[in-house]
């Protein structure tokens, strides 16, 4: 498995304070596997995300990504694993303003210490024509759709031919249309790259486009039937 | 760089503005070394230019060239202490003159022994010797329209010298241009009635037994304690030449007012960048959140933003200091004479690179907040 969570919980707060964001979590996804978590607003999707990414220590459990214990490392290797074996996918895309788009894969390269060569770019573009963005790399974030942004946001994710993917509402700010395309595209390279995916998100509509679901309500998890749509 | 260098490009306008605080900062500094630099030189000048290691002044705490009064034993003792190469003395009055045009002018009389070792070089005009009343004049005095054959006549005291010659350089002391007298014709104004001896008549031989100063060129394997003993013995006080300089009662004041306003320009350009980094890393935060999730170190990122600034403060630096320079050419060429400037080399690179340091100091004091930055906040609203 590219990511296993075993009986993880999250409290979050102190004394009267105290929510339990995540309560006594376990799921599994393979490679090329896209999962989704579909729950509300508090429902405890962003917490789960934040746990397997290495962005916070859960209260308990354990949590392995390509068998590596992650809740058992400090700051430094964490930062490390998200480096070298995470990418993540961000709500409204989250580009950097001054970056264009192939800037935005070459950092992931640079972030490992390596000054990007011919064959990064050459692989950067190969992502950015997989996801449909190849004419627009030389364009920063303020002159791209939505959509486009999303997309870009998808390569740079897998720039670092991550084992798994953590996804975080990618819809919110499309419409219909264009949210299922973002979560189709997810899906065939999720498939294509062999890539784990965990995607959270609030709208059921996405549901027919990913490969197993699972509903989150007060940080706790309730298997979902999915019925696959023609793409 | 990878993510500052890309910074620098997007927000043009604001790094620009920035850099221009930077230039002219720079600007200031290095143009107010050129005009410290200036006021050091046109002060003293003439001590700075003069073949002497230390000066022998009539025993005082606070010795001046105004106040002291040496006599010939004092300078004929000196003489034969062992390890000094040269001892001769050196008269210095401040006084008011008029040329034959009646035009008044202010310097001071150096009086010293022709061929001597204080003897000094002339770039037109003869030498200090030739004839008894005939005086060189620091070149500061030519600027100002003062010609060899012009007749100077000292107020007071009436005495007539003849401009023989002109320095190569400028010898100044306290702003006022050096006028070299034979040594007898110094004392003889100084210490001799108005209008020098009745015909027919000479001056006491006693008038010719004082100066102002001792000048000493004294082997630099002479200890203080030595010098010291010299002291006690002659009933002197012996300054090295550096520490003659603060002998002229403005230059303490005027070094002083220029180096502080120089630490202020210091501190003023730490504070300045460092608000202004202090700025875009919190205007940066969710950005460095980001960065961080995708797995950058704070080593990065510091690293990046400490680039960045640096990049900024050379920049600004180079346009800053290479404007003052070219300014400094300009007001030279154009500013009247004596005018006090004059760029060390030494003095401004030394400031740039404080202000480079007090710089980047500011901006890493400021950048320091990334490391506190989390990278959770890269997933917006926490749930």
């Amino acid at each position: 498995m590219s990511l296993r969570v075993e009986s993880v919980s999250l409290v979050l707060g102190d004394g009267d304070q105290q929510v339990t964001a995540l309560d006594n979590v376990s799921l599994s996804v393979a490679p090329g596997e896209l999962l989704a978590v579909v729950g509300p607003s508090g429902s405890g999707k962003s917490s789960l995300l934040a746990v397997c990414g290495g962005l916070r220590k859960p209260s308990a459990g354990r949590i392995f990504v390509s068998d590596t214990e992650i809740t058992a490392l400090n700051d430094d290797q964490l930062t490390r694993i998200r480096r070298e074996k995470v990418g993540f996918v961000f709500q409204q895309s989250n580009l950097l303003p001054a970056l264009t788009v192939l800037d935005q894969l070459l950092l992931t390269v640079h972030l490992r210490g390596i000054s990007p060569r011919s064959a990064d770019r050459d692989r950067a573009m190969g992502l950015l024509r997989q996801v449909g963005m190849e004419s627009r790399s030389r364009r920063r974030p303020g002159e791209l759709s939505g959509g486009e942004r999303q997309r870009a946001g998808i390569a740079r994710a897998l720039m670092s031919s991550p084992s798994l993917l953590l996804v975080d509402e990618p819809t919110s700010m499309l419409d219909q249309a264009r949210g299922q395309q973002i979560v189709s595209l997810l899906r065939s390279q999720c498939h294509e790259h062999r890539v784990a995916a965990l995607m959270v998100t609030h709208d059921r509509d996405m549901l027919a486009y990913v490969d197993r679901a699972v509903h989150i309500g007060d940080g706790r998890l309730q298997p979902l039937e999915v019925a696959h749509s023609a793409n | 760089m990878f993510i500052a260098s890309r910074d620098l490009v997007y927000a043009k306008g604001r790094f620009a503005l920035m850099g221009l605080v930077v230039a002219l900062v720079a600007y200031l500094m290095t143009f107010l070394s050129g005009l410290s630099g200036g006021l050091v030189s046109n002060n003293v000048s003439g001590l700075i230019a003069s073949p002497v290691t230390h000066f022998a002044f009539q025993y005082d705490d606070r010795p001046t060239f105004r106040s002291s009064l040496v006599d010939r034993p004092m300078w004929e003792g000196w003489s034969s202490r062992s390890g000094v190469l040269q001892a001769e003395p050196l008269g210095h009055t401040t006084f008011n003159g008029r040329n034959q045009r009646n035009e008044p002018l202010e310097f001071v009389l150096w009086g010293i022994r022709p061929g001597s070792f204080l003897d000094v070089p002339v770039k037109s005009g003869e030498a200090l010797g030739t004839t008894e009343n005939g005086v060189v004049i620091s070149r500061l005095l030519a600027d100002r329209g003062v010609a060899i054959g012009d007749t100077i006549t000292l107020d007071r005291v009436l005495t007539e010298l003849t401009v023989i010659g002109i320095t190569a350089d400028e010898r100044n002391y306290e702003h006022a241009p050096i006028v070299f007298t034979p040594l007898p014709k110094w004392q003889e104004a100084t210490y001799g009635p108005p209008g020098g001896a009745p015909p027919g008549e000479k001056l006491p031989d006693v008038v010719f037994d004082f100066a102002s100063v001792v000048a000493l060129k004294i082997d630099s394997g002479v200890t203080p304690e030595e010098i010291a003993a010299a002291d006690s013995d002659l009933g002197t006080t012996t300054l090295t030449l550096t520490e003659s300089f603060e002998t002229s009662p403005a230059y303490q004041v005027e070094v002083f007012t220029v180096a502080a306003i120089q630490a202020f320009l210091v501190v003023t350009s730490a504070v300045l960048l460092g608000a202004f980094f202090l700025i875009w890393t919190i205007q940066r935060t969710a950005e460095i959140g980001l960065v961080k999730a995708l797995g950058a170190s704070n080593g990065y990122l510091l690293r990046d933003s400490l680039g960045q600034a640096m990049l900024l403060l050379t920049g600004g630096l180079i346009v800053g200091v290479g404007l003052a320079l070219a300014t400094g050419v300009v007001f030279k060429a154009t500013a009247e004479a004596g005018t006090p400037f004059h760029y060390q080399p030494l003095t401004v690179v030394v400031s740039s690179l404080l202000l480079l340091g007090a710089g980047l100091l500011g901006g890493a004091v400021s950048i320091r907040r990334i490391t506190a930055v989390e990278p959770l906040i890269a997933l917006g609203r926490d749930r």
